[in-house]
């Protein structure tokens, strides 16, 4: 009857669920895990195959992550924290390496790769996010930096101080009336610290100072979030930037409605496209700052780590991976196939890329000035205080004073617990 | 609700609530289908099938639905068995504890999700459910049965007991009476309660996201995550995956919806 | 109307004999899955545990004082509440007239149901981003409706609430509907033949007779919608991510921060206990409102 045959049904279904899958053979497994790359994922798979016939004795596997920074930061947390070792080599963004090196969740990884050798051969502002303490916990798969895009033929060249970028912006939006100034993401969330950080930096601060008290409550940190709230209520930034992420700007500027934008490398693929309204009158350039010198860009990217909860031999085999995926070849086909821009100093200059992308040559100097956001175990505890304070002083709840000092207090009280 | 003299009202009314439902994903079909490069425009130039190209071609989409249907029928199965014969005593029977139940079910569906994600993490981990689609079934179960249990206790004492009173005078032992007289009167609402049993089984993301990890044990809420760049997001193909991913559940809508009309005419319900 | 007295079939003894048996099954599953993770949440409150530091030590209750002091808290409670009072307020609103044209309508009925569930079949997520996608300033439908507006919905201090509270009634009213329209249909055709008989007009029958007769109906839609929207969270990340300036944070989603991404285990577990009872409360006051209405629309 009904009853019997739902019973049947749900044993088979929870059976068929159960599909336990692959014995285990002689060849270990190893796992990596990492959010897939936009773009044709044959290039990736034969580099990872050319791996998996050198090493026979190992059975690659690849899993993927979904393309959210805070939902693979929620997967690691829970996993590793759970002593998980069904993985052995993860992908971590730049902040969080002090973080799952503090908690022992990532090997030390000295002897395959030195710090020396990482800082010859990589990027400084990597290599300082991935070497603590004089051991390497992480190693550099591909960069990312914030950096200025230009309209071309809106203005006569890039501005180097802000008073350059106002005005520009200004005289633009005055002969073309539906434009907008400057256009850079204000949403409450990791890209408003980004842009945030590029301000405080470019007002000369340091920002936040990470030594016995981390310090954000200063001089240059309370005019850049200042200059950012004017950016706004003078009207160069539309109001739309409070809940702007990259994308949001970067169509508004692919449209052509747009002066200037600040934004990540990936969008001048976008931007160059055929059937892009701006193809062909875009420029990069380091973003402006108070004093005219090319303003630090935020670093980003992600790194390759190996999970320490693995076994010695599959960590070992781990290592072997990660300098596969970290090689100069690696770099060049990440660059070449998926745009990603390299880790690598040497890749910079590699004729076949430049001949592929020529704004690598106007790149290399970005990322070799990009900055880092504060490298500490806690920056995962304070940067959530930070977003909020951060977006009330741009969008005027709160001063910046009074943002900036609630932040402190708040970020004092937290830090004043921690061993 | 039936005289003709309604027309105009009750007719703006419908067309304002259907636009208001109905529009939004009406609006997302159309995003699917149009041109990327176009998408500044007020209304696309083109139409093209690119999208659906790029999110179904390559990609195991029917192994996503299947999971997603594996976990989802599993766990609608198993709270309408169970959560039927709860329901009816709750409903019918005499018992100690009948509130604390309800109450402690409730209590149970009412706890942050995101809290117990780390200690079920280890304990499925401890029975070695993790990274199987059966180990979503119990937490999803355990959510599921509260609002399960609360609709079909609410509906089985709405049904009258005179049928299940003369039933019982017959001879039947109360899980007899259950089966043939109110169980069929009852369809309305364990239809009802299947569909949201199921959707909300469909849908869920946090557990699925955190418990599995093998690509190929993918549900399709955590597989539409997949499809954005790191800051890329591609519009049209995210609309074209979540059409996709919404056509199974409106099938098997469809087919239920006509139990539920069926499940009322076939009672003889007397007022 | 007695409820399950005992027949002349059988004796009380047995009567309740089998209804252990009955739910035996339920309490079994929820006991398994539930008892652990919520006994762990309660322990892991009463501890300072920041995951990154191994950092475990036993506090007491200090996690809760520092709650109660907590602004941030009390600024989620309130627009957590906000939020509650009216969601739950337009969806019962909405959802009554809907299921109302659901029940009369005639031709393509069962298609029109389906349709009208596909808002609450739809992942929350993809739903939140369908409607980031329509609000968005530059490009959304919303503006150019309203002839190319500037409007900044989910930028701005106060409309971003309030536009993640229309979001949550898109999604979530076909659900109400659907239980409200299980409800009418549970009314049988008889009622409503002698009340025309008598010459009751249509409004007079609906507020007289449909309407007491859908209470068990209304009560479980209040119910279960004041406990979602007490808990919400997926729609306002994917919408705001708590912004601008935590305007739009709610209870869960700073407990989510909390946990998963600052890692503060014991005082992420803190505010989801406090979550769980303010919800709790909720519930209690709810359950004991309508338990009355249950009871007299018998």
């Amino acid at each position: 009857m009904r009853l019997a045959r739902s019973l049947t049904l749900v044993l088979a279904l929870l059976s068929a669920a159960c599909q336990r899958g692959h014995s285990p053979g002689e060849r270990a497994r190893l796992v990596f895990k990492y959010q897939p790359l936009w773009g044709d994922p044959a290039p990736l798979r034969e580099h990872l195959a050319r791996f998996a016939a050198e090493n026979p004795d190992l059975d690659l596997r690849v899993e993927t992550l979904p393309n959210s920074t805070d939902l693979i930061h929620q997967f690691f947390l829970t996993a590793l924290e759970g002593g998980d070792d069904s993985f052995d080599v993860l992908v971590a963004d730049v902040t969080w390496i002090p973080e799952f090196a503090r908690a022992g969740w990532i090997a030390d990884l000295s002897d395959g790769f030195p710090p020396d050798a990482l800082r010859a051969a990589f990027l400084p502002g990597p290599t300082d996010a991935v070497v603590l303490g004089g051991r390497t916990f992480a190693v550099p798969w591909y960069v990312d930096v914030g950096l200025l895009y230009v309209r071309t033929d809106l203005t006569p060249r890039a501005p180097r101080t802000y008073d350059e970028l106002r005005s520009f912006a200004r005289a633009a939006m005055e002969r073309h009336p539906s434009l907008a100034g400057y256009l850079w993401q204000g949403r409450q969330y990791e890209g408003l610290s980004c842009n945030v950080y590029e301000a405080i930096w470019g007002h000369g601060g340091q920002a936040p100072e990470v030594g016995r008290r981390i310090l954000l409550d200063t001089a240059a940190a309370r005019t850049g979030l200042l200059y950012l709230h004017d950016l706004i209520a003078s009207g160069i930034s539309p109001p739309l930037v409070t809940s702007a992420a990259e994308e949001e700007t970067r169509r508004v500027f692919q449209d052509g409605r747009a002066v200037f934008m600040r934004n990540w490398p990936y969008a001048w693929a976008e931007l160059q496209a055929a059937g892009s309204p701006v193809r062909g009158r875009v420029g990069i350039a380091p973003l402006p700052s108070l004093s005219g010198q090319p303003g630090p860009g935020t670093l980003g990217g992600w790194q390759l780590a190996v999970n320490a909860h693995a076994p010695p031999e599959r960590r070992r085999a781990a290592a072997r991976l990660i300098a596969h995926l970290t090689s100069p070849e690696a770099n060049l086909l990440m660059a070449l196939a998926y745009g990603r821009n390299p880790a690598r100093r040497a890749t910079y200059a590699d004729a076949r890329l430049r001949a592929q992308a020529p704004m690598i040559a106007d790149l290399a100097p970005l990322v070799e000035h990009a900055r880092p956001r504060p490298v500490t175990p806690y920056y995962q505890l304070f940067t959530d205080l930070l977003q909020g304070e951060f977006s009330a002083a741009i969008s005027g709840i709160r001063t910046p004073e009074q943002a900036l000092a609630r932040a402190q207090r708040q970020v004092d009280r937290l830090i004043g617990w921690a061993p | 609700m039936r005289s003709r003299g309604r027309g105009l009202g009750y007719a703006v009314a419908v067309v304002a609530l259907l636009t208001f439902f109905l529009g939004p994903f009406v609006w997302q079909v159309l995003t699917s289908l149009w041109p990327d490069d176009q998408l500044g425009r007020a209304l696309p130039r083109s139409l093209t099938v690119g999208a659906y190209a790029s999110v179904l071609g390559g990609r195991p989409f029917v192994r996503w639905i299947a999971n997603s249907l594996a976990v989802a029928a599993a766990t609608t199965a198993l709270c309408l068995l169970i959560g039927t014969a709860a329901g009816f005593a709750l409903a019918k029977l005499e018992f100690r504890g009948r509130r604390l139940l309800l109450g402690a079910a409730l209590a149970i569906s009412m706890f942050p999700p995101i809290a117990t994600v780390s200690p079920l993490y280890l304990a499925l981990r401890a029975v070695g459910l993790r990274d199987q689609l059966a180990g979503l079934v119990p937490p999803y179960a355990t959510f599921a049965l509260p609002m399960t249990l609360w609709i079909l206790s609410s509906f089985f004492r709405q049904l009258p007991d005179e049928l299940y009173q003369a039933a019982r005078v017959d001879g039947c032992t109360p899980l007899l009476a259950f089966r043939k007289v109110l169980l069929p009167l009852a369809a309305p609402g364990l239809f009802t309660t299947a569909i949201l049993v199921f959707i909300f089984s469909w849908n869920e993301f946090l557990y699925a996201l955190t418990f599995l990890s093998s690509p190929e044990k993918r549900t399709v809420p955590v597989a539409l995550s997949l499809l954005a760049g790191e800051h890329k997001e591609p519009w049209p193909e995210i609309a074209a995956a979540s059409v996709v991913a919404t056509l199974p559940l409106v099938a098997l809508t469809i087919l239920f919806q006509r139990r539920i009309v069926s499940g009322l005419t076939a009672g003889a319900v007397k007022g | 109307m007695s409820r399950g007295a005992p027949s002349r079939g059988g004796s009380l003894a047995a009567e309740r004999r089998q209804a252990y048996l009955l739910v035996a099954p339920a309490v079994a599953v929820l006991a398994a899955v539930a008892l652990y993770p919520i006994g762990a949440a309660l322990w892991l409150s009463l501890h300072r545990h920041i995951v990154v530091f191994h950092e475990r030590s036993f506090l007491g209750f200090a996690n809760y004082r520092f709650l109660l002091a907590d602004a941030r808290f009390w600024s989620a409670l309130g627009h957590t509440a906000y939020f509650t009072v009216v969601a739950v307020s337009a969806e019962l609103a909405l959802g009554l007239p809907l299921a109302l044209i659901l029940h009369e309508a005639r031709r393509g009925r069962g298609l029109l149901r389906a349709l009208v569930l596909i808002p609450w079949a739809i992942p929350t997520v993809v739903a939140a981003k369908l409607w980031a996608w329509l609000l968005n300033p530059s490009y959304g439908l919303i503006n150019r409706l309203l002839g190319g507006a500037d409007i900044n919905w989910l930028g701005h201090p106060v409309l971003a609430l309030h536009t993640a509270i229309v979001v949550d009634a898109w999604k979530t009213t076909p659900f109400v509907a659907i239980l409200l329209l299980a409800g009418l249909q549970g009314i049988p055709e008889d009622i409503y033949r002698a009340a025309r008989v008598d010459g009751a007009s249509s409004f007079r029958i609906f507020r007289s007779i449909t309407l007491p007769l859908l209470r068990p109906a209304l009560a479980l839609a209040l119910l279960f919608r004041t406990l979602d929207a007490l808990r919400v969270f997926d729609a306002i990340y994917v919408l705001t991510e708590g912004g601008p300036a935590n305007t739009t944070e709610t209870l869960s989603l700073y407990a989510y921060k909390t946990l998963m991404r600052a890692g503060d285990f014991g005082y992420g577990a803190t505010l989801s206990v406090v979550t769980f009872l303010c919800v709790a409360l909720a519930a209690a006051a709810l359950v004991r409102g309508l338990g009355r209405g249950w009871e007299e629309a018998r």
